[in-house]
């Protein structure tokens, strides 16, 4: 796929898995894993791009007795999902056009 | 290797890096680790899981702005006396303007390559400027009586024509080849400084 592409779709998918609930790295992967393969190393540079573009803050509480870093979806977070759906809905009909084209021939 | 063996290796392998980023790489790493182990994985399985660390370094490099990585490297590890202070101004004339050497080199050194992509698609343009200026001035000189010399004039502008759609494609894999060069060779200077910080 696209690298520009997959790194935007990726964003997405960290924003919504921790849309409903607060979540931490190693959950976020689990959460996506049936959909997406992530690494470790690539999760991270997306929450650090995801947190200093105010999509998302970092709280950090205690676990078990040790520290693990919980995230939480910003307003901004929020509105960039919904702009991804209404995004979705033109890219779904050019896909369309696209495959009636194909068809056509 | 287990988790504190994994993370004093991720440690050396990162040393460069402003002291902030890595702790905040390692910790991050090593609560992925303990995660694991809580999910029911044996620690060396979870710290095999995470990769290599070659494997992440490299990235870390690749992702990481030059500039980050220069200072870190530039910076004293401790305060600076009162005389080696005097000493810098005192020698800024010499290090100010081999700093500025430094830039310019590197500078003339991206100047260097763009120019050597540049000169190639002019070499294309130059094809596609060719077979059209031949083809229309050949259809000019056959309109006007001069027939053969038209038709030479057209044949040439064909000729043009088709070399210039190899040019385009020899171009491109060119262009793209330099660029990926470059991108390797910038990694490679990043790590560089990295490393010698890490031998220390």
């Amino acid at each position: 796929m696209d690298i520009q592409l997959k790194r935007g779709l990726l964003d997405i998918c960290v924003l919504a898995a921790i849309k409903s609930e607060d979540s931490y790295g190693y959950k976020i992967i689990k959460d996506m894993k049936p959909y997406i393969e992530l690494s470790e190393s690539t999760l991270y540079t997306i929450l650090k791009r995801l947190e200093s573009g105010e999509m998302l803050t970092v709280r950090t509480a205690e676990h078990d007795g040790r520290l693990r870093k919980y995230y939480h979806i910003t307003d901004k977070g929020l509105r960039r999902i919904e702009d991804f759906k209404t995004d979705w809905k033109e890219i779904l009909s050019i896909y369309s056009f696209v495959m009636k084209e194909d068809i056509g021939k | 290797m287990n988790k504190q063996e994994f993370l004093k290796e991720l440690r050396k392998g990162l040393s460069g890096l402003p002291q902030n980023d890595i702790e905040d790489r390692l910790s991050f790493y090593g609560e992925m680790i303990e995660d694991q182990i809580e999910e029911g994985l044996r620690e060396e399985e979870a710290v095999s899981k995470i990769g290599s660390i070659e494997e992440i370094v490299k990235a870390v490099i690749a992702e990481t702005p030059f500039v980050k990585i220069a200072k870190e490297r530039i910076k004293p590890n401790r305060k600076l006396g009162a005389w080696e202070i005097v000493l810098l101004v005192l020698g800024s004339p010499i290090w100010i303007s081999l700093g500025v050497a430094a830039v310019a080199v590197v500078f003339s050194l991206y100047v260097a390559l763009w120019a050597v992509i540049i000169s190639f698609w002019a070499v294309f343009a130059a094809l596609v400027g060719c077979s059209f200026g031949g083809i229309i001035s050949g259809i000019i000189f056959a309109l006007g009586g001069n027939l053969f010399a038209g038709i030479a004039m057209i044949g040439s502008g064909i000729v043009c024509l088709g070399l210039s759609v190899f040019a385009f494609i020899g171009c491109k894999a060119l262009s793209k080849g330099i660029l990926n060069l470059t991108k390797k060779a910038t990694v490679r200077i990043k790590s560089r400084f990295i490393k010698k910080e890490g031998a220390k």
